[in-house]
């Protein structure tokens, strides 16, 4: 379709006077995948939920066997993790059996030599990220004692996959590595259900010289400069330069965070390293500092590691008796206070350290560079709040700190290596901001490792474990403590003794040893009140489900409920908690010498309970609305205070004699800061946002694709890093990007003036069909034949390939590795079969096709599935429905609990229709009527219809309500909902649930038929809503005339003279490239390192699910629903359907009517409506008069 | 020489033709003409043009993505013989626009009148209260919030509270309730930009007219207002009514945002939702384009009749 410049002009200014908005489509459309689930195994069973609750604390489970006798003098224990496996109960394999393994021993042999080498004594065992594993010990008599659990793994990145058989195949994630431990088949205490062992990660930006000789003393100096890193390069590269002279070798290590071409730094990419570590059985909540203590009968027992995430390996397992007099286990699992380490310090002599020529020798230590990582979340940053913050560009955004929304979770910690040129006494200094918490501090643990090497076993100036794992020095410096002010602070690393003075923390540091500094973000000394906030919360919501229970969710405030005499100790509890939470408010103050804003909370609460347990509790009634939305205060309230969130700008190493005059400034003065925001304000107008994250000026010569999205500004940044990184587009396929962020409503205006993109990203499937019936996207099947032609269509049907010279190879079969290699090919595309058929299931791929024609590549993928609370679900003795039926069986136990089901309305309504084997279309079996016709007013789905309606009218399901709150009280266990925004909503917002709900296909709809085994088939069918990347008209607009070599019937090549289109070829690659699951993995991948586990990403790409960082258990359901998933497709007129089902069961709801009745009313003006729109496209269409043209 | 005088007379009106004098009148205006072109140009090209533009489109079947086909009047004729629901629209925009117009009109005149009587520290800050809900966005969503469907919502849980209901009532959501809550927010925001010019004009006016008029003989408040006060202020009157009309006739993003789009059983249906469904949802922009003209025509005619009302005001 040419259109001349007037049309062009014209129908730009029609569109823009005339559109209002671009309403997004309701996504309705179409048939079956016909795969109907016949077990659902992924749901927890009733056993399994039971088993979670009435598990006690560590601190009950430690009172419990208070009195039992430690027996003295009792050796440690150690497991064969081989040998002592019980085979038939695990899920394990030994190194020498394990693929995954021999497939790691090649990539990191030199941590597998010392393996080898007796450094580990015994054989290991690689255990996957599914199943569990048991050991058998045993407890010689009178050894009964308190042990520690010692374990050894192996910390690396394992990339596994299996061709023959998938289960076999093993990919390390970004997650920590999580187990949960038993003991005699059950969990001890509640925090080993969440064993963590850390990983390590390392940012890609070192880079080292090759030895040169030279004739200095030993020493090592760092040096912060900006420098070109590359001849070539145009900039200056901000780095980190450490110079080493050692043994008369010297070695320049450079630290360097790339730039785009406007000198913005680059996120730059971390990888996992692999070591050896060491793990104490300990809580990964952070309330517990110590390790756990388990406590041992004689006799035979079994240990248990479940997985939760990640594979990992292991080479022993050591029970450890508490009190063991062995010197090495001792430095090990004690620690010693400040006090002992200060007396330490003066009986052996350590002074301050200092240079004899009295030069400084202080050590800087830029927080933007860390050596290591706990997390790939942990990332340097940009902050622009100060001027002094080095190093501060008013024109660009280089990363100059580390820690502002990431980097604050607990565990999570940022490492240096550092050097000191004089032995003696240190101190840390810091300069940071904290101004996240007002009224509160935050606690970091000081972590240090070094001198394993160099120096004996407890010697002054060694730290850390035997292995190099890194340990507190002394018990104060878990919580260094950092104070709340609106400004940058520089300190230097402190706590506050009993008597409320800050005191410095001293370090003693020996010449020559390289040291490693881990500061972990950790409870510190609040962790007692944190402990007791979240004990009075959990007491709290119990109370409240028990006063729900009597008076249900709008209690009668005019009625005695008689609380004191049907719960006593409900009153006596909320008094209790008053005191307890105002207790708390008073200690805080005290802590902090400061009511700010932060405390203010509890005393609401504590204000609320009052009123609450006074006069046998007759304001409870009138309270219970405001006591719910407390409960939630209290939960966020709780959950900011565990989240410690510290800008750091630079760390140093300052010896102790010095004061604060020897830190940098924490302000910059008056006049350079208005100096700084002036040039700020004014660069603002100049800097070219659409540039940012470019690493090249595109080159002229070169083929560019234009790409659109409308995200976020950290969607499209990963974009650029992964289109421009080593392997990724550019680099594979030669063309370049460029890369627009748009608003959604740009798309069309665009396309109407001829200035569209190639491809874009993201586009729902109900646009995607609208544009497309309008001829506005390309069919990228190849299925077309009305609108492209031959030479268009040959792109999306053959592998194409490209030789050296730049010849466009067009080939019917994929060529093997050798042959692309021998020919010198690079593989530009596959065709649309391959791509669709490898990576979607049909019900996605279903909302894009319309008449046969593929109109994009499905990118997200969103369905129901049903969230449910476990703990809730055990107290009540309920299973997990498995059927619709189970769900009404279970409601009367929930309704007389006065709990309730929450069911999304819109989505239940249309899913199912589909799991009674109904469709929303008829006709769907013929290309020419198909969608001409609605198919609500068939029995099957007039009686699924009804079934919803009856179940919020009869069944008085809520139609309206908030389901992550009432989830997070445990009002309502059972939610059906989008199962990515429903799972990042309860991650982030119900913190405090953790480990306590879980998801799982929807609740099935019998189908009345049976297997083979005579038992009910039962469809769990849910519906995908699809978003797609797109190619667009415009993408064809050029062409070339080229030979090219084809291969004939007979299989000959001939030349032919044909039309390429080269932007269609690219934007194809480009399409192929971005929804392949590598890349839709990585990218989700990276959504969760940057924003957090909140950020899931729902990809479309079936095998980019597996590489995604759920759990196993996660993943499993999602893919279990994901094979039970039908799709509605998109045919003309469908966004009447929704409307008209929304009106009539509303109208069934309100106004009492029968659902039937309700919903056979619009019948008429929905054919009507689909029979005008399929005119307007020139389809088959069907007066209301007309039989049925086919039988269905 | 008497040629020469001939020919320098000066040109007399009725000697030369309507479109001669134009000519001539503006090449001797032609600096007000320069001046004053700039804001024409782009009147013309952003206002004029797409109103003559969208008569022209509502003759065809547009797209938007492919070029228009003339269709003659079969959008107007399918808009007023088939269309049930533009009926129901035309209806809802007529209740919605005679309930908000002339109410919250005398509303913003009457309560500006109220607050003009206030000393000035004090007049500032209840101007300020009274027009704060129409300047502060979408603040409008807090009745979402009073009125939520939820058992929990502020209205459900306190009527479940008196007794008076049983289960929460689907205010929004619920066909019985959906226009009187759109009136009734409707009303609260429509203090806007009419009421300050309204305070503006009552302090515009000049303290000696009053003066005068007690002289002749005023005997009260309200003859003082309607003889004095409103005429003089009648430019600002114009003003808000022009305003008030497009306000309830154009209402559309306030339903949207509370009832959803579109309101359950069309209840809150107005013909702006009927445009922006056909023009955004339906791809139909021919069709819309006839009901813009349709809305066109009624909002001109309604700004007809309210001219001829105001000029009644004082007599």
């Amino acid at each position: 379709m040419k259109k001349t410049l007037f049309q062009k002009v014209l129908c730009l200014l029609l569109s823009v006077t005339t559109l209002l908005g671009v309403f997004g489509l309701t996504v309705m459309a179409a048939p079956s995948d016909g795969s109907y689930g016949t077990n659902r195994d992924t749901a927890s069973s009733l056993e399994e939920m039971t088993a979670l609750i009435g598990v006690p604390t560590y601190s009950e489970y430690l009172n419990k066997y208070k009195d039992n006798e430690a027996a003295e003098g009792a050796g440690a224990i150690k497991i064969d993790v081989v040998g002592d496996r019980i085979e038939k109960e695990s899920n394990s394999m030994t190194v020498a059996d394990s693929l995954a393994c021999q497939d790691s021993i090649k990539r990191f042999p030199e941590l597998w030599e010392n393996f080898y080498d007796g450094s580990v004594e015994s054989e290991a065992l690689f255990l996957p990220e599914n199943g569990s594993t048991t050991w058998s010990f045993n407890v010689p008599d009178g050894a009964a004692s308190y042990y520690y659990i010692k374990i050894t793994y192996f910390n690396c990145y394992v990339d596994y996959t299996d061709p023959s058989d998938s289960s076999a195949s093993s990919k390390s994630s970004i997650s920590s590595i999580e187990r949960k431990l038993f003991i005699d088949g059950a969990a001890p205490f509640k925090e080993t259900s969440y064993v963590t062992f850390n990983k390590t990660w390392q940012f890609d930006f070192v880079s080292e010289t090759e030895p040169v000789d030279c004739n200095e003393e030993d020493s090592e100096t760092v040096t912060y400069v900006t420098k070109k890193l590359a001849p070539e390069d145009e900039r200056e590269a901000y780095c980190k330069v450490v110079r080493t002279v050692k043994n008369k070798k010297m070695v320049e290590k450079t630290y360097a965070i790339s730039q785009d071409i406007n000198g913005n730094s680059m996120l730059p990419t971390v990888e996992q390293t692999s070591k050896w570590g060491t793990y104490y059985c300990q809580d990964s909540t952070g309330y517990n500092l110590d390790f756990f203590r388990f406590y041992i009968f004689n006799g035979t027992h079994t240990l248990t590691l479940e997985a939760e995430r990640e594979p990992v390996i292991i080479s022993s397992i050591e029970l450890i008796p508490v009190d063991s007099q062995d010197p090495a286990v001792k430095a090990e699992v004690s620690l010693p206070t400040y006090a002992e380490v200060l007396s330490k310090y003066e009986t052996e002599g350590a002074k301050p350290a200092k240079d004899k020529d009295g030069k400084d020798i202080s050590v800087r230590l830029e927080a933007e560079f860390p050596d290591f990582v706990s997390d790939s979340a942990v990332y340097p940053t940009n902050d622009k709040t100060s001027s002094a913050t080095y190093p501060s560009e008013p024109d660009s955004q280089v990363y100059n700190v580390i820690g502002e929304n990431s980097y604050n979770a607990l565990g999570q910690w940022a490492a240096y290596k550092f050097t000191v040129s004089e032995t003696g006494l240190y101190k840390f200094g810091m300069r940071y901001l904290q101004n996240a918490l007002q009224g509160m501090y935050i606690c970091r643990s000081i972590k240090l490792s070094g001198g394993q090497n160099e120096l004996p076993e407890g010697a002054l100036g060694r730290y850390g474990l035997t292995d190099g794992s890194p340990t507190a020095p002394f018990l104060e410096a878990y919580s260094a403590e950092f104070d709340y002010s609106d400004d940058w602070q520089s300190t230097y690393v402190n706590y506050r003794n009993e008597s409320g003075e800050k005191v410095d923390f001293q370090f003693y540091f020996v010449e020559g040893v390289e040291y490693t500094v881990y500061l972990e973000c950790s409870l510190g000394s609040l962790r007692e009140i944190i402990n007791a906030a979240e004990t009075s919360l959990n007491n709290l919501n119990e109370y409240y489900l028990r006063i729900l229970q009597l008076t249900g969710s709008t209690p009668d405030d005019s009625r005695d409920y008689q609380f004191h005499k049907v719960m006593p100790d409900v009153l006596d509890g909320l008094k209790y908690e008053r005191d307890n939470l105002t207790n708390i408010k008073k200690e805080l103050e005290a802590l902090c010498e400061d009511s700010g804003a932060h405390t203010a909370t509890l005393q609401t609460v504590a204000i609320l309970l009052d009123t609450m347990w006074k006069d046998r509790g007759v304001e409870i009634a009138k309270n219970l609305g405001n006591f719910k939305s407390y409960l939630g205060t209290l939960g966020t309230w709780i959950n900011d205070s565990k989240k410690g969130t510290l800008i750091v700008d630079n760390i140093n190493i300052v010896p102790a004699d010095q004061d604060g005059e020897a830190l940098p400034e924490a302000k910059a003065g008056f006049f350079s800061s208005l100096w700084f925001e002036v040039r700020s304000f004014f660069y603002s107008f100049f800097i070219d946002y659409e540039a940012m994250g470019l690493t090249a000026v595109p080159d002229e010569d070169s083929r560019t694709v234009d790409v659109w999205l409308a995200e976020g500004r950290d969607q499209s940044n990963i974009w650029r890093t992964m289109i421009d990184a080593e392997g990724g587009f550019t680099d594979t396929t030669g063309y370049g990007v460029t890369l627009k962020l748009v608003t959604a409503p740009t798309l069309l205006p665009s396309i109407l003036a001829g200035k569209g993109p190639d491809v874009y990203m993201g586009l729902d499937s109900g646009s995607v069909i609208n544009y497309a019936i309008r001829k506005a996207v390309l069919c990228v099947n190849g299925n077309d034949e009305v609108n492209q032609s031959e030479d268009q269509r040959a792109i999306f049907t053959h592998y194409i390939y490209r030789n050296d010279e730049n010849e466009y190879f067009y080939l019917e079969h994929e060529l093997t590795a050798d042959e692309v290699a021998a020919n010198g090919y690079t593989l530009v595309s596959k065709p649309y079969s391959e791509v669709s058929a490898d990576n979607y299931v049909t019900a996605a791929t279903n909302t894009l096709t319309l008449e046969g024609n593929a109109y994009g590549v499905p990118q997200t993928m969103n369905f129901a599935m049903m969230f449910y609370r476990m703990d809730v679900l055990a107290e009540l003795g309920e299973e997990v429905p498995q059927t619709w039926d189970e769900l009404l069986s279970v409601l009367p136990t929930l309704q007389s609990n006065n709990m309730q089901i929450g069911v999304n309305y819109i989505l239940a309504l249309d899913f199912m229709i589909y799991q009674k084997g109904g469709s929303m279309w008829k006709y769907e079996s013929s290309e020419k009527w198909a969608g001409a016709r609605i198919a609500l007013d068939t029995p099957v789905a007039l009686e699924s219809f009804n079934f919803i309606c009856r179940l919020f009218s009869d069944y008085a399901f809520p139609v309206s309500f908030d389901a992550s709150n009432r989830f997070r009280t445990g009002e309502m266990p059972i939610v059906v909902g989008d199962y990515i925004s429903t799972y990042n909503t309860l991650t982030v917002y119900a913190t405090e649930i953790d480990g306590l709900w879980e998801f799982c296909p929807l609740p099935g709809s019998d189908t009345g038929k049976k297997d083979q085994d005579g038992d009910p088939i039962i469809n769990y069918n849910s519906l995908a809503s699809v978003t797609a990347s797109i190619i667009l008209e415009g993408a064809r607009r050029e062409s070339v005339e080229t030979t090219i070599e084809v291969e004939n019937e007979q299989g000959e090549i001939e030349t032919k003279t044909v039309k390429r289109y080269p932007d269609m070829e690219a934007a194809w690659a480009y399409l192929q490239w971005q929804t392949s699951a590598s890349v839709q993995a990585n990218y989700g991948n990276k959504m969760v390192a940057l924003i957090g586990p909140s950020a899931k990403y729902q990809a479309a790409n079936k095998n980019a699910i597996k590489d995604l960082s759920w759990t196993a258990k996660e993943r499993a359901a999602i893919e279990d629903q994901m094979a039970n998933l039908s799709s509605i497709v998109n045919y003309p007129g469908s966004y009447i359907m929704a409307r008209y089902m929304k009106f009539a069961f509303l109208e069934a709801v309100d106004e009492g009517t029968a659902p039937t009745e309700a919903i056979t009313q619009y019948i008429e003006t929905i054919n009507l409506e689909l029979t005008r729109k399929r005119e307007e496209f020139d389809m088959a269409t069907l007066a209301p008069t007309d039989p049925d043209p086919v039988q269905d | 020489m008497s040629q020469t005088t001939e020919t320098k007379r000066p040109v007399k009106r009725s000697e030369m033709s309507k479109l001669r004098w134009t000519w001539k009148e503006m090449k001797r205006n032609k600096t007000a003409y320069f001046m004053i072109a700039p804001f024409f140009l782009l009147f013309i090209i952003f206002t004029v043009l797409p109103v003559f533009l969208s008569m022209i489109l509502s003759l065809t079947d547009f797209n938007m993505l492919e070029f228009p086909e003339f269709v003659g009047v079969t959008n107007y004729t399918r808009l007023f013989l088939q269309d049930d629901i533009f009926i129901l629209a035309c209806q809802n925009t007529l209740i919605f626009a005679a309930v908000t117009g002339p109410v919250s009109y005398l509303l913003s005149l009457l309560i500006a009148w109220f607050i003009n009587e206030l000393p000035p520290k004090i007049r500032a800050v209840v101007t300020l209260i009274f027009y704060a809900p129409s300047i502060s966005g979408n603040v409008y969503l807090i009745w979402k919030t009073l009125f939520s469907s939820d058992q929990y919502g502020w209205a459900n849980a306190t009527l479940m509270d008196l007794g008076l209901i049983s289960s929460p009532i689907l205010w929004f959501e619920d066909a019985d309730y959906v226009m009187g809550l759109c009136i009734v927010v409707a009303l609260w925001t429509s203090l806007g930009t009419a009421f300050l010019s309204f305070i503006a004009g009552f302090q515009t006016i000049d303290r000696s007219m009053y003066e005068a008029a007690a002289v002749d003989g005023i005997k009260n408040r309200w003859q003082e207002l309607w003889y004095i006060t409103l005429p003089t202020m009648r430019p600002q009157m114009m003003f808000g009514a022009v305003l008030a009309i497009t306000n309830s006739f154009g209402f559309g993003a306030v339903v949207d945002a509370l009832c959803g789009f579109p309101s359950v059983d069309y209840a809150a249906h107005t013909i702006m939702h009927h445009l922006s469904d056909y023009g955004g949802a339906r791809y139909e922009v021919g069709y819309s384009s006839a009901i813009a003209v349709v809305l066109f025509i009624i909002m001109f005619a309604s700004n007809v009749v309210i001219k001829k009302a105001l000029s009644k005001v004082g007599e």
